[in-house]
């Protein structure tokens, strides 16, 4: 019993000198920079950038329409530019998810040499700088770009089409920088599927449609939904591929946020909507944590029930 | 008591001995736009005075303002637009530099004047100005423009093929002027009237963006509202590419040098503020930034494709009609929520 005790103080010592750099290190660099953010989003906008310390509620009043008053108004438009970005991530989610899930079963089934050059190629992006890959897109869709040029000379058309500048572009552009998060959560639960699982429902008689309704997607859902909140997250803030690749006209929250900061010199309303940015983000993280575990419980439940 | 004097004063020399090697050195610490300054002229100076000279970069005055105030020292000399070193003149940033007492002051364009805050430069110098047009691509477009209106027309017949400004200001600025109003009105009225004109040409913009020039150099874009800095590109394919201050009149933006009341280098700010001031260095400095140039004797010192530029060198019926932005404080956000309507529809 004492030797127990021992053994379990140790541990606990053990987990505290490992988890205290990482606690110090969040604490330091996302902890205080998130309360700042939270302190100048209740002030008001200094004439020259920054803050004037003095409480003020309106920014959010601004957004939300309650409460109002200092002179500002309340405007729809943010709501608006707020749904527009969840539609933008949304469809990036979705596109992704659609590339990446097949890809991880084909993956999965090749050699260990393929699987380790096409995982190596899939990080690979990550070597050059994020503008750099954008500023490429740029190029490539441009009207005299390659994309443009190769379509031309093979005949397949004879305008130039206009595809930079455009949602479609912000999209590609998205879609880009965001699939191997997909990816890689995916691929991982795929990699842990038992196939015996997949072998026993055939040889019980599903069709392939069930089979995959009722083995497959349920036993790759923690992947896929791993990957939808970490592509959904990024994709929501992004503000680079909308100015680049939207020619600043398709317009995420992520640019607002930047625009206030910049152009707009008014600090805590740049705060306000990084806030609500963030609670969306938490929600969904939220939700996704506790989904994980009601799954996690039914999968215990289920395993007791065998015994 | 002379000994306690004695002391004081050795004392005193010792701590200015400890403050001062970044003084003492010969060192001087520019903080200017990017691209802003020709890197040739910095050589000269650092040889000819033998100071070391470094050289960061902004690209926004709110940016540099809000480093300064946030108590960044060690820089000598800042390049603030006017409406910003009226701003930091209020706010007591900048150091007196009786820079109009110097040899070569009188070339300066008395124009080129433009500070409220400091109408005679005892403060801050000039140091160049621009307008803001239509930098375009005649091969691609098939014409050339010299209107807003003739930018606006293709755009209509064309759309896709025009960028306009990523900037508030500039960019409503335009709707501004095409309803013959002040660029620096407050009235809501008014830049309601900016904000639909804007509105209304935004289905044929291709972009609003500021990195323009490989756009237009290759022919993907016919053209974009941009800065005079453009002619650099158009003097060197001068058949393809074009720029033009529009007729119905356009913006113009003004920098000038100023010294921070925290320069720990302040003789050799005002060495360099005065080196400015020679006409073979501003030339020099204008020829490769392609600016307007504020220094009357430097204008004379051009080469002819710059001196006859009817962009670097407007006649005073066009200059008469350029205006430069004030700022305007808390009426700013006016202007914002106007951008911000017209970026979501």
């Amino acid at each position: 019993m004492a030797e127990r005790s021992t053994i379990s103080s140790q541990r606990r010592k053990a987990l505290f000198v490992l988890l205290t750099p990482i606690t110090l290190l969040l604490g330091a660099f996302f902890l205080i920079p998130l309360g700042i953010m939270v302190v100048y989003s209740f002030l008001e906008p200094g004439l020259y950038g920054g803050v004037v310390w003095s409480f003020y509620p309106y920014n959010y009043g601004r957004i939300f329409g309650w409460p109002l008053g200092g002179g500002e108004e309340f405007e729809p438009l943010y709501i608006q530019i707020i749904l527009n970005s969840l539609y933008y991530a949304a469809l990036t989610v979705i596109v992704t998810l659609v590339v990446c899930y097949p890809v991880a079963f084909w993956v999965s089934r090749m050699g260990p040499l393929a699987k380790n050059i096409v995982l190596f190629a899939i990080t690979l992006p990550f070597f050059a700088n994020l503008l750099v890959r954008i500023y490429a897109w740029l190029l490539l869709l441009r009207p005299t770009g390659a994309v443009n040029t190769a379509l031309l000379s093979l005949g397949i058309i004879d305008q130039p089409l206009n595809m930079i500048f455009t949602e479609f572009a912000v999209i590609v552009g998205l879609v880009y920088v965001l699939t191997p998060f997909m990816f890689l959560p995916i691929y991982a639960s795929v990699e842990r599927l038992d196939w015996s699982l997949v072998q026993a429902s055939q040889d019980l008689g599903a069709t392939p449609f069930q089979t995959f309704r009722r083995v497959i997607l349920p036993l790759t859902a923690p992947g896929i939904a791993g990957g939808c909140v970490i592509v959904f997250i990024p994709a929501l803030g992004n503000f680079i591929v909308p100015s680049f690749l939207g020619g600043s006209k398709v317009q995420m929250t992520g640019n607002v946020i930047e625009r206030q900061f910049l152009q707009a010199r008014n600090w805590p309303f740049g705060s306000t909507l990084a806030m609500i940015v963030m609670a969306s983000v938490l929600l969904l993280v939220l939700a996704y944590t506790l989904w994980m575990r009601r799954a996690a419980n039914n999968e215990r439940l289920a395993g007791a029930g065998h015994v | 008591m002379k000994w306690l004097k004695n002391i004081a004063l050795t004392g005193a020399a010792l701590m200015a001995l400890a403050a001062g090697p970044a003084q003492a050195a010969g060192e001087l610490h520019l903080y200017n736009w990017g691209d802003y300054i020709n890197p040739e002229i910095i050589d000269k100076f650092s040889k000819e005075y033998d100071v070391k000279v470094s050289l960061d970069t902004y690209s926004t005055n709110e940016e540099m303002l809000a480093k300064i105030q946030a108590g960044a020292t060690g820089y000598d000399l800042v390049w603030p637009s006017v409406h910003m070193a009226d701003i930091m003149v209020q706010l007591g940033l900048v150091e007196e530099s009786k820079i109009n007492q110097s040899k070569g002051f009188e070339n300066i364009d008395p124009g080129a004047l433009r500070a409220k805050q400091d109408p005679k430069a005892d403060f801050c110098l000039p140091y160049a100005w621009g307008p803001v047009g239509i930098f375009y691509n005649k091969t691609v477009a098939g014409q050339d423009f010299k209107s807003w209106k003739d930018l606006f027309d293709y755009a209509a017949k064309n759309p896709g093929r025009v960028t306009l400004l990523d900037d508030l200001r500039e960019t409503l600025g335009i709707g501004l002027i095409m309803n013959g109003k002040s660029v620096n009105t407050r009235d809501p009225a008014d830049i309601k009237l900016a904000e639909e004109f804007i509105l209304k040409q935004k289905p044929n913009i291709a972009a609003f963006r500021y990195d323009v020039i490989p756009l237009i150099e290759g022919g993907d874009m016919a053209a974009s509202h941009y800065y005079v800095g453009g002619v650099l590109y158009v003097n060197k394919r001068p058949k393809d590419l074009g720029f033009v201050i529009p007729e119905e009149g356009a913006t113009m933006y003004q920098e000038n040098v100023c010294m921070l009341k925290t320069a720990p280098n302040k003789d050799n700010a005002k060495l360099f503020m005065e080196f400015l001031l020679r006409p073979e260095i501003a030339a020099q400095n204008s020829t490769m930034l392609t600016n307007g140039v504020v220094n009357k004797a430097a204008l004379e010192l051009l080469p002819p494709e710059l001196k006859n530029n009817p962009a670097i060198n407007p006649p005073p019926e066009v200059r008469a009609k350029l205006q430069i932005f004030e700022d305007l404080g808390a009426d700013l956000k006016v202007y914002d929520r106007a951008w911000s309507r017209i970026k979501a529809n």
